[in-house]
């Protein structure tokens, strides 16, 4: 009994402690009464996908403490960031963006594709404009009111294939390439862009194999694969999943031996610390973003940053694109606020998120994000804001730039009969 | 139901009636007055997550009937709820039917589905049957993510706002209306259900369900129907979520919401009418705000190892279920029914 009653005060004492704590998350912020410029950042920090939405979750928070601490804010107003945890759950991330609606933010970013797609219906259909950090083509296509921040996945498999066609292939005829999934728009996106330009870069799909972000083993799938005798697999994924399948091809003795390209979600030091170097060595992959520790002029700051606060993601390529979504929020509010001032923005309501859109959004042009990522624009009917990437190779562990920037073409996926179905 | 000191009932009808004393006409005309007039007062964060509250809780509420009245096992409830959410999107977004057409069919549907699925519990019972209920599970979702031509595969479908006769239900305090009017009727409806001859096969099944067939009560019916009730809610239920969300792809229904509905309803308490209500209430919350408030918190002013604020979720999450699990394995409304006890004695404890 007396246990019993020791656990319940446990527990009463540990629901109080929660409960107490909450009025210092408000009291977190700017102070009241200044004039800031809100924004709302949702990133999966906990459940399936936290290996990659943690470290993007510092960096942007890590950005806007740069860009409110050292460089003033935005025009000398600050930003107030409302940021949450979505858990990779579509229905979390749904009442996240009905609160940053509620709370009066200017606009919304997302890490994952997968909830910008969860969560894009409903801000098209208040206008609110989000920008997705990780990209797919079902977000922008056709355009609406969101915008990626980088390249899709099916521009990664476009630059890919490219690339190893021009690079890799040594053989005669069409080249048989296996692609192994994430079942969602991650893996699907890059299906896509197969599905419009395979036939016409002279590949051959063989396999179209799908893996779920928990897989556990994929050596029966791969084993189907291998029996094809492919001579390239590419994966589209994230970073756990990629590294077991790439473990498991090692195993079935796949590889080394056929070329593996990865696209973007995939290829991260997260890889390479889950798989182990010496599995990973070798294999191709395609990022939008500059290397860590390349000398571009916002590259010190940013690991000034995170060594600072957040040492563990030291070398994690998600923290570099998450730091670039943070400086692009940053300059699409000065572009806005430079052309309607404050006083539209500071309603948070419909007209300012027009004004975001149609004088912050699309009125970028050319700005170079530090050179952490190509310089990135508004180009109309192509919601895309950053249109090049990269192609890297694993060597030694560290992840090593194979090309200078590519600009990927835009693909209008919705002219196509089968896209959405 | 347990009456105050001094009130009796005089015929059947009050003796069956829900609500019998002036004081639980009172608490419902109070609860609803809130329920309807929360949208003056809430933004739409908080109805939002009121909505989600609600259509989890018509889902719970199926499962409550399934599991909790007639004690069948089901581990696929979120496979359930999808086959609900993409009828609803495919007939009201492919065919361009009306809402509510999309609504019954998606009960209909999830209903049928469940039938198929249910035929197994004739034979097994317990951990057999929640084996072929994951199969449900995971047929179900491999079959939305495959024929893509209907679903849209993996990535995804669009779906309209509800509306009926022309009006929209484009707000979210409208779309809250719509969704607490369901859910209520839905609540009332598992109620009456189960004080019926029906609801009473499925407490007999659960009971005993050797005694129930020797006292003439045919299982296989009986069990079917169960899970065509169960899984008729469970539709609707996706239904809702389809038009609330306005875009569906299947990562949307996983193994682990299934599991959630189950600690859902053993947290709330199992067979009762608002064990899944209390259940629901408790667990979304809890999610808002260790997802919403303490993880932030924890992230952004503690000084933690890395990583040791993405587990607080899970772990907080999974101690409270333990905690419920030892101190209150009756669930929240057994709390409820000794706090409503207490206060028909009080100020006399005895």
């Amino acid at each position: 009994m007396k246990s019993r009653r020791l656990l319940i005060v446990a527990g009463v004492l540990s629901l109080a402690l929660v409960v107490a704590t909450l009025p210092f998350v408000s009291a977190c912020g700017p102070e009241a009464g200044e004039k800031t410029l809100k924004i709302g950042i949702t990133t999966p920090s906990t459940g399936k996908a936290a290996e990659k939405g943690s470290p993007m979750g510092h960096a942007n928070l890590d950005c806007i403490k740069y860009i409110n601490e050292e460089l003033g804010g935005v025009n000398g107003y600050p930003i107030e960031v409302v940021w949450l945890d979505n858990a990779y759950d579509a229905a979390k991330v749904v009442t996240n963006v009905k609160r940053f609606m509620d709370e009066g933010c200017l606009m919304f970013a997302t890490a994952s594709s997968a909830m910008m797609t969860a969560s894009m219906e409903i801000a098209n259909r208040a206008e609110f404009p989000g920008l997705a950090c990780f990209n797919a083509p079902i977000l922008h296509r056709p355009p609406q009111h969101i915008y990626g921040q980088m390249t899709d996945y099916g521009d990664d498999w476009s630059a890919f294939a490219n690339y190893y066609m021009e690079n890799i292939w040594k053989g005669t005829g069409k080249p048989k390439m296996a692609m192994h999934l994430l079942n969602n728009s991650t893996g699907y996106g890059a299906l896509d862009a197969s599905k419009a330009a395979a036939d016409k870069l002279g590949i051959e799909i063989i396999a179209i194999e799908e893996h779920t972000a928990t897989t556990t083993s994929e050596m029966e799938s791969l084993t189907r694969i291998k029996a094809l005798n492919p001579d390239v697999l590419y994966i589209s994924s994230t970073p756990a999943p990629t590294a077991l399948i790439i473990k498991n091809a090692y195993e079935l003795g796949m590889y080394p031996g056929i070329p593996i390209g990865l696209g973007h979600a995939g290829i991260t030091k997260a890889l390479v610390d889950i798989a182990g170097a010496d599995i990973v060595e070798g294999v191709y992959g395609v990022f939008p973003t500059a290397n860590w520790g390349d000398d571009v002029p916002g590259m010190a700051k940013l690991i000034e940053y995170c060594l600072e606060l957040h040492p563990k993601d030291e070398g994690n390529a998600d923290y570099i694109t998450s730091w670039a979504q943070s400086l692009i929020l940053a300059e699409i509010l000065r572009v806005a606020l430079e052309n309607v001032g404050y006083d539209v923005l500071a309603k948070g309501d419909v007209e300012s998120w027009r004004a975001v859109e149609t004088q912050g959004i699309q009125k970028l042009d050319g700005y170079d994000v530090e050179g952490l990522e190509s310089p990135v624009s508004y180009t109309p009917g192509d919601n895309r804001l950053g249109k090049s990437l990269r192609v890297f190779q694993i060597q030694n562990g560290e992840i090593v730039p194979m090309t200078d920037w590519i600009e990927a073409p835009l693909v209008k996926y919705e002219e196509f009969e089968w896209f959405g179905k | 139901m347990d009456l105050p000191a001094g009130i009796r009932n005089f015929s059947y009808a009050t003796d069956m009636a829900i609500f019998r004393t002036k004081t639980h006409w009172a608490l419902l005309l109070a609860l609803l007055v809130i329920l309807f007039t929360a949208p003056l007062y809430w933004g739409n964060y908080w109805l939002g997550v009121a909505n989600l509250i609600g259509i989890t809780i018509i889902a719970a509420t199926g499962l409550n009937i399934l599991l909790g009245y007639c004690g069948q096992l089901s581990i696929g409830h979120a496979g359930f709820i999808a086959v609900g959410a993409y009828t609803a999107a495919v007939l009201t977004n492919r065919l361009e039917l009306p809402f509510l057409v999309g609504l019954i069919s998606a009960g209909v549907a999830a209903g049928l589905i469940g039938l198929i699925f249910g035929i197994p519990s004739v034979r097994v019972k317990g951990f057999y049957l929640a084996i072929t209920t994951i199969a449900a599970q995971f047929i179900i979702i491999w079959v939305i993510n495959h024929w893509s031509s209907v679903t849209g595969g993996f990535t995804g479908i669009s779906v309209p706002l509800a509306s009926i006769g022309g009006f929209v239900f484009k707000s979210e305090a409208s779309q809250f209306y719509l969704i607490i009017t369901i859910t209520i009727i839905c609540i009332f409806f598992a109620k009456n259900l189960v004080r019926t001859r029906v609801g009473r096969a499925f407490i007999a099944i659960r009971d005993n369900d050797l005694a129930a067939e020797v006292m003439g009560i045919n299982l296989f019916r009986y069990k079917l129907l169960a899970f065509f009730i169960g899984c008729f809610l469970a539709g609707i239920a996706g239904s809702l979520l389809a038009h609330w969300i306005g875009f569906m792809n299947a990562e949307q229904f996983s193994l682990t919401e299934s599991i959630l509905y189950i600690g859902m309803i053993i947290i709330g308490g199992l067979g009762t009418t608002i064990g899944p209500i209390l259940g629901v209430v408790f667990i979304r919350l809890l999610q808002q705000v260790l997802t919403v408030q303490v993880v932030p918190f924890l992230e952004s002013t503690v000084a933690l190892p890395a990583g040791f604020a993405s587990g607080v979720t899970p772990m907080l999450f999974g101690l409270a279920i333990v905690l419920f699990l030892v101190l209150e394995p009756r669930g929240l409304a057994h709390r409820w029914m000794l706090f409503k006890s207490a206060y028909r004695l009080w100020p006399f404890s005895y």
